[in-house]
């Protein structure tokens, strides 16, 4: 293209620079003011200048950009509050106002879906981003019709699940039925599975990934070698998923062994119970998977000089 | 479409012609089957239509030119002798080497008894038979030979849940019509189908399921929060797979024996792929 473009100069002053003058759409040779290009056209805004919103930076007729989670169908008409004698009535109050906004039903019932959506998210003060991933597949899942019978609540929790999951930070589903009240986990599971096979072009490929699961657990258990534990935790993990025969255990049970035989390594040896409720798990489930692991603990460990301080000596028997 | 007998050996090219193996004797071209029909004396040219293949079946090694060109139109019988088709190499389904075969654990069966039923009294008058129309409508009743449970609905229709075999399944909703008719009711046996099979098998090794999940992502639905199993969907024979970590594997959703087969033989070199090491 830089071919084609026709490099302007003045034909006396082929040297010199050209000025832009934006008021004509000329552009000047500096020497001798020859104009040697005309017709410019400016891309910027409009120029209409709207004598009271003074406070708009963009003076754009075309309104802003378009909201992914609504419909769009609907345009609406607004009536902007008026300063000036005319636009007052004799009481002070404003004589044209908005009336109520229009709303397609549609658009109400996702309207719906997002407030309980928002209203979930906040409970765990999840990431922006989560929040709008969720929304967004509220609105695909409403317009492909593929959790039909589900309530919104449901849905909208079992958005949020998928949401975090591909946003690479893992809510475990006991979690979410926590923030959803009066959604089961098996509801989330069905609704889960129907979107999952429903909804076109969707696969999970994300894996519960435990390291995420790890670092908020042993948050919630206030450890004094928080970082230590969580790498040791990481470690065992890893190497329990290809020793260990605990494969069809659920995510946090497995995390929640890992991480009461990295604490009993390190010496700062946590209850069973605390783990449980960490992780959400039963005491006997954590049990059963700890049992597992004890079984090939040698081979589990890390081995390297930041990980001196473990030492099997403490390990519990149960 | 290329019918020389050497492409023949890819099992799956017998399905352009109607191979007489696959179908039920009850669907051969010229027999006019119905169900009594089935296991009746078929006429002479079905006699010899299924000798044929029956000799196709046993010359499989032989690989040399044709002798006569059989007949490749749908729903011809076969030519003049039994030894032209022999030369279509009629490959034996892939050998498995797992010698398990999966056993049938349950089937579900309809049947329709033609007549409306009066719940309440059938649970009066008959021996194991529950009626609770607050919790179900319809009457269970169980019988201990074979070991089954059927469900009696007003409209005359039964489900009969339990058996473990087809023979059973037919047998026992026999049992369950004649029980009926004991009552007084004028039941029929009519439409009688096998809804659901379910069977299961042991591959004896231990699999790798996140990996077969991986690999077989757009089949397998592998969620350990919810359920300990792969759930592996085939699409054809449409059954669904229930495979765990410990290599045993339960497949449901056939109408017919031959599919659980099928599937099993399907899934199990896919398997063998995922074997744990250890």
């Amino acid at each position: 293209m830089t071919r084609n473009m026709q490099t302007l100069s003045c034909r006396f002053h082929p040297e010199s620079t050209l000025i832009e003058d934006w008021r004509a759409g000329d552009t000047i040779c500096s020497e001798c003011g020859l104009v040697v290009g005309d017709r410019t056209i400016d891309v910027s805004s409009e120029w209409r200048t709207f004598a009271n919103d003074t406070d708009a930076k963009d003076m754009c007729r075309v309104g802003g950009p378009d909201n992914f989670l609504f419909d769009n169908n609907t345009f609406d008409t607004m009536i902007a509050k008026g300063k000036g004698k005319p636009a007052v009535d004799e009481f002070g109050q404003q004589k044209y106002k908005t009336t109520s906004v229009q709303t397609s039903s549609g658009d109400r019932a996702l309207q719906d879906g997002y407030n309980i959506i928002r209203q979930m998210a906040n409970r765990i003060s999840l990431e922006n981003r989560i929040v709008k991933q969720a929304c967004l597949l509220y609105k695909k899942c409403h317009d492909a019709k593929c959790a039909r019978g589900y309530e919104k609540e449901a849905i909208a929790a079992t958005c949020i699940y998928i949401s975090c999951r591909q946003g690479g930070m893992p809510r475990t589903i006991k979690e979410i039925c926590g923030i959803a009240p009066g959604v089961s986990k098996v509801k989330i599971g069905r609704c889960f599975s129907k979107i999952k096979q429903e909804l076109p072009n969707f696969i999970l490929h994300e894996a519960v990934d435990v390291k995420n699961l790890i670092s908020r657990f042993c948050g919630r258990l206030e450890l004094k070698n928080h970082r230590l534990i969580v790498k040791v935790s990481t470690h065992i993990s890893e190497r329990a998923k290809e020793i260990c025969d605990i494969q069809s255990r659920a995510p946090e049970s497995v995390v929640g062994a890992v991480i009461y035989m990295a604490c009993a390594i390190i010496g700062e040896q946590k209850p069973i119970k605390d783990l449980g409720l960490a992780t959400g798990t039963a005491e006997s489930t954590i049990r059963q998977v700890y049992k597992e692991l004890s079984l090939k603990v040698s081979q589990l460990l890390p081995t390297g000089p930041e990980f001196s301080a473990c030492s099997l000596r403490n390990l519990p028997k149960c | 479409m290329d019918f020389s007998p050497y492409n023949a050996l890819n099992s799956h090219q017998n399905d352009q012609y109607e191979s007489p193996m696959s179908l039920p004797p009850s669907a051969t071209p010229r027999s006019v089957a119905t169900r009594d029909d089935a296991h009746a004396t078929t006429t002479n040219e079905n006699r010899f239509y299924h000798r044929a293949s029956i000799a196709s079946k046993k010359s499989i090694p032989e690989m040399g030119p044709p002798s006569a060109v059989p007949s490749y139109h749908s729903g011809s019988i076969a030519p003049a002798t039994p030894l032209s088709v022999a030369t279509v190499a009629f490959t034996p389904r892939t050998v498995d080497a797992s010698g398990v075969q999966p056993s049938l654990q349950n089937i579900v069966s309809t049947v329709n008894l033609g007549c409306p039923l009066d719940l309440k009294r059938i649970a009066l008058q008959a021996r194991n038979a529950e009626y609770n129309p607050k919790r179900f409508a319809a009457v269970i009743m169980r019988i201990r030979s074979p070991r089954t449970t059927a469900l009696i609905f007003s409209s005359g229709k039964m489900v009969c849940t339990g058996a473990k075999s087809e023979e059973h399944s037919i047998q026992a909703a026999r049992r369950y019509a004649r029980v009926i008719q004991k009552l007084g009711f004028p039941a029929k046996f009519l439409d009688f189908k096998i809804q659901n099979m379910v069977g299961s098998a042991d591959v004896h090794f231990k699999i790798r399921l996140e990996a077969l999940q991986l690999r077989h992502d757009t089949y397998c639905s592998y969620e350990p929060e919810l359920f300990p199993g792969l759930i592996y969907r085939i699409i054809k024979p449409k059954i669904v797979l229930l495979i765990f970590n410990s290599g045993k594997v339960v497949l449901t959703g056939a109408k017919q024996r031959s599919e659980i087969d099928e599937a099993f033989d399907l899934i199990y070199p896919i398997l063998k792929g995922f074997r744990r090491a250890n």
